[in-house]
């Protein structure tokens, strides 16, 4: 990621683009392995949503069928146990990785981005910050859409987990809404960081 | 840096329809694609986690009866409502058992009555808190004295529905054979005169109508009637 230019800098650049942005190998994994891994999940989870939709019972809105992945229930199911692990498992280990290289404490929101988006002028430094505001936040919606599916998942042998979330039918809305904030989070995300560093920067994420 | 303001180039345009393309084709409009597959590659994973976490001895913690929603626990079944007889009914029970049976409801309901307020999970999403009133299958299992090799149990429903599960998860101190709902008689709907009931397995590991329990070795071709169709086999809670 392009570092942002500094507020006070007088100098101006030349017409060159400047050096393309380089991700961290690790971080890149995470990225493809993570874009996959959702959309499996919410197209099997919008399969299974339709055999009893959350809101409004068999009698409420169903899914078009292009959204969903499996087929039928059961298929939306295998799918949805399936890719769970990949999903699950690549969090936890990037979970690890920018912890112990510390990279969650330089690669996500700080006080300072929260201080330039309250007082800062400079429009560059704000979208800055407001990329780098909005992609850690969708880092706990991705903790609470496992915690909630694996309260729905096994009810039973995670039953304090499961009570944590009242009723069944506020577990259900809860695991439900973290397919709206990703699929509206991956179009701001993909805006912001168009709008911080270009295309080079979307590129420098996916190759 | 002064490119163009243009955050959505053609190149960046085709790259999304290059997506949203893969996207159409790996959906398939709502294809099982490959989940046949998928499943047989990461079932034996689920379900060994699921018998991992599995504690067959201890309950899982019940509800007060003011959480009791009778309207939230929904009918299915595979052909309608079976009509028994309930003063002519008879449960068999046998398989790998020192000593095979045949109990009539009037036996059933001698034995040691057992409730619990439950959540009653479907496959489908819904769940509804239960109370539920029967033997527990532990106690008829003491009674039939299951053969050191029996490792399954198969029911047999009146209506042709069939359904198996493991040992320990049949002998779960909360797996019962219903006779009652909510404090009244089972209705013929729910699975009258005798169901299963248990808040470690998916609603269709239930089997109402239950005629005939089984032990057994091993696991035969026929394990559900759900379960041949595709679903999970475990389906534990």
């Amino acid at each position: 990621m392009s570092s942002p230019a500094s507020p006070s800098d007088p100098i101006k650049r030349p017409k060159k683009a400047p050096s393309a942005p380089k991700q961290a190998l690790f971080a890149k994994i995470f990225h493809w392995i993570n874009l996959i891994s959702l959309l499996l999940m919410l197209t099997s989870g919008l399969q299974i949503y339709n055999a009893n939709p959350v809101f409004g019972g068999r009698a409420g809105w169903h899914f078009p069928a292009f959204v969903t992945l499996g087929g039928w229930l059961a298929g939306g199911r295998h799918w949805h146990f399936a890719a769970m692990w990949l999903f699950a498992m690549n969090l936890l280990i990037y979970g690890i990785y920018i912890f112990i290289t510390r990279r969650w404490k330089r690669r996500y929101a700080s006080s300072s981005d929260v201080q330039v988006l309250q007082t800062g002028t400079n429009q560059k430094r704000r979208n800055y910050a407001w990329h780098r505001v909005v992609y850690t936040a969708i880092m706990p919606v991705l903790v609470l859409a496992i915690a909630s599916g694996l309260a729905m998942y096994k009810p039973a042998q995670f039953h304090w987990l499961s009570g944590l979330f009242i009723n069944w039918q506020i577990l259900r809305t809860v695991h439900f809404i973290t397919v709206p904030i990703v699929v509206l989070f991956t179009l701001i995300h993909s805006l912001l960081a168009l709008k911080v560093g270009q295309f080079r920067l979307v590129k420098s994420m996916f190759t | 840096m002064q490119s163009p303001r243009r955050p959505f180039t053609r190149r960046h345009l085709l790259q999304l329809s290059g997506l949203s393309g893969a996207g159409l084709l790996l959906n398939a409009c709502g294809a099982p694609l490959y989940s046949d597959q998928v499943n047989q590659a990461f079932e034996p994973l689920n379900q060994r986690v699921e018998k991992i976490i599995l504690k067959p001895q201890s309950l899982v913690p019940e509800y007060s009866a003011s959480a009791v929603n009778p309207e939230a626990l929904l009918i299915n079944s595979i052909d309608g409502t079976p009509e028994i007889d309930p003063t002519t009914f008879q449960l068999i029970i046998d398989g790998a058992v020192n000593r095979p049976m045949q109990l009539s409801l009037a036996d059933l309901q001698s034995m040691p009555l057992t409730s619990m307020i439950i959540r009653h999970v479907c496959v489908e999403g819904w769940a509804a808190i239960v109370q539920w009133g029967g033997i527990r299958l532990q106690d008829l299992a003491a009674l039939v004295q299951p053969k050191p090799e029996a490792r399954y149990v198969y029911f047999q429903s009146a209506d042709g529905y069939y359904e198996s599960w493991d040992l320990p998860s049949a002998l779960h101190p909360q797996t019962l054979m219903a006779y009652k709902k909510n404090g009244a008689p089972l209705p013929a709907e729910n699975g009258a005169p005798l169901r299963l009931a248990s808040p470690i397995k998916l609603g269709y590991k239930q089997s109402k109508w239950v005629t005939r329990i089984s032990f057994t070795a091993d696991l035969m071709d026929r394990q559900g009637y759900w379960v041949d169709k595709g679903y999970e086999w475990f389906a534990g809670l």
